[in-house]
């Protein structure tokens, strides 16, 4: 029973770090209606300028205290997310208003590779680290009711608690406030949406920021586990399926979709991977998010399309 | 019903408007005056949509100039013409699919809404009673219109006579001072058209707006119309009362066809 409860606290917890990415998906599908191909490099950019000026402002200014480089750094990388967000509205989407949605897709595909190696240019290309100081040690909890307790990792109930105030706020942000209203608005109609007076590059300005900092919190944490390095991409991969399941424009959608996947994923390759010789977690994800295509195209939370004909 | 007709307040002159070799519009020029229902009638294919874009800032014209209220502009974007107090209405609705009826129609107030974003997400200061205002107005609107057994459901759901209410009351919640309507009675059967007939003038009436009308029921337009203008192949043929419109020569050979 202590083996599964670890088994399921590891999912759940790898399941938080999933939806993170997941939601920077959301953000910008649910308030331009574009798929955002480039928020795996937009996570990886982020956490380079994160470790690297980390690294960097200690070393020109002589600052002793760790925390204080920290924070100053994650001051400098939103206002980098910020100017990012700024110059692909400026060079790139406000050219494509009203254009089809392959359109966009194929652009921020063109964005993804110019941000990977940009990044690696500006900001180097080898394995660097993030420390903010997260606590590294594990600890036993139940150990009341479980003989030897259950072991689970301090860093990873940090991370959760980080990702559930952002997308609290982002819930809130969304639902309850006007400027969430026009967001909304743009996904479903660019035309409609200019004509009531909503400032079209204004919104696409703010969501691709706001996207850029849920990329920087997951990269920070995310880069903190592994190391910042190019494979960090690859982890935006594993969150599709999670936005398959969730639905491409829920947030809360989001939230349960990693969380179901990274159990799945622990689950299955704890008690199914011995009887088919492991590695089921690689495409575990990826199945299920197949399955759910075939009977919830929309996903769990997603806006169900009604066609007239 | 008695009304008074005001000065000129949307003024358009000499507009012509060309996509590559084709010329949608030629040397179009009328007035519309405040308080009055301004019909743009015309064959399939006259412009009629294309001069209601120019207006709202959709399309840019190649030639002439548009004055609303004494300031005139060529070069707008939908979003500058929504903030002098330009709302329209969609031919193909053009509704935030997945929205509620109530979102959709306070969608239409964002332009009023002063508050900035941190102060409504945690409902603070003016920010609660903003909303509550705006609220209130959409309210007058949604029983102004009847639909108030719809508020919560998602517009993409709605029969489509009733859409196309959202979509006028969408454009009411912006307060305009000119209301462009794109063939607001399109595909409704006769009941349907009554209805809407009746909101049109009664939005003119209640609330004072001046209305431009793009319409293809002759009916109707002459019914409610206080002037007409008339389009044939992107030209100007008739403008007037729908009595002098009805019995103008040119109209009625762009309508009925000339013996050759």
């Amino acid at each position: 029973m202590a083996f599964f409860l670890e088994t399921l606290f590891g999912g759940l917890m790898a399941g938080m770090l999933y939806s993170l990415v997941a939601l920077g998906f959301v953000l910008i599908f649910k308030a331009s209606g574009v798929f955002n191909f480039a928020q795996g490099a937009m996570v990886l950019v982020a956490a380079l300028c994160m470790a690297r000026f980390a690294e960097w402002i200690p070393a020109w200014t002589g600052l002793e205290s760790k925390a204080l480089a920290n924070l100053m750094a994650f001051a400098v990388s939103v206002v980098f997310m910020f100017l990012l967000a700024w110059v692909i509205e400026r060079l790139v989407l406000r050219h494509l208003v009203n254009q089809e949605g392959v359109t966009l897709l194929m652009a921020t595909l063109g964005i993804t590779y110019f941000i990977d190696g940009f990044g690696q240019t500006l900001f180097g290309s080898d394995i660097y680290k993030i420390d903010v100081g997260m606590p590294k040690d594990p600890v036993f909890i139940l150990d009341s009711l479980f003989e030897g307790g259950v072991l689970i990792s301090q860093e990873d109930v940090v991370a959760a608690l980080v990702a559930a105030v952002l997308v609290a706020a982002l819930s809130v942000f969304f639902q309850k406030t006007g400027t969430g209203r026009a967001l909304r608005a743009v996904a479903d109609d660019h035309q409609a949406a200019q004509s009531i007076g909503i400032p079209l590059n204004r919104i696409w300005v703010i969501v691709w920021c706001v996207a850029g900092i849920t990329a920087l919190v997951a990269g920070i944490i995310w880069g903190s586990k592994l190391g910042v390095q190019f494979s960090l991409t690859t982890v935006a991969l594993r969150a599709l399926p999670v936005i398959i399941l969730g639905g491409l424009t829920s947030v809360p959608g989001a939230i349960i979709g990693g969380l179901i996947i990274g159990v799945g994923e622990k689950l299955s390759e704890v008690y199914l991977g011995p009887l088919v010789g492991g590695g089921i977690e690689i495409w575990f994800a990826y199945m299920l998010a197949l399955v759910f295509l075939l009977f919830r195209p929309q996903g769990l939370f997603g806006e169900k399309i009604i066609d007239r004909v | 019903m008695s009304k008074v007709i005001g000065d000129v307040i949307l003024d358009v002159q000499n507009i012509s408007l060309r996509f590559g070799g084709v010329k949608a519009l030629t040397d179009i020029s009328f007035n519309v005056k405040e308080h009055e229902i301004r019909s743009i009638i015309g064959p399939n294919g006259a412009g009629k949509s294309s001069m209601l874009n120019c207006i709202n800032g959709v399309y840019t014209p190649s030639e002439g100039s548009i004055t609303f209220r004494g300031q005139t502009f060529g070069h707008m974007n939908s979003r500058q013409v929504a903030e002098m107090g330009i709302a329209r209405t969609f031919q193909n609705l053009a509704l935030f699919k997945g929205m509620s009826v109530i979102d959709n129609i306070m969608s239409g107030r964002n332009l009023k809404i002063k508050s900035n974003i941190f102060m409504q997400a945690l409902r603070i200061g003016p920010a609660q009673r903003e909303e509550e205002e705006h609220r209130e107005k959409v309210e007058h609107i949604i029983d102004f219109l009847e639909i108030q057994a719809f508020r919560k459901t998602p517009v993409g759901q709605l029969p489509y006579g009733l859409q196309k209410r959202v979509d006028l009351g969408r454009a009411l919640a912006m307060e305009p001072q000119v209301l462009l309507l794109d063939e607001p009675m399109a595909g409704m059967n006769l009941e349907e058209k009554q209805d809407m007939s009746r909101f049109i003038l009664d939005v003119n009436d209640e609330f004072g707006t001046t209305i431009v009308l793009i319409e293809h029921d002759m009916g109707v337009v002459m019914d409610i119309s206080d002037r007409v203008v008339v389009l044939d192949y992107g030209k100007k043929i008739g403008d007037g009362t729908p009595d002098e419109v009805r019995n103008n020569e040119d109209v009625i050979s762009a309508y009925l066809g000339t013996g050759h």
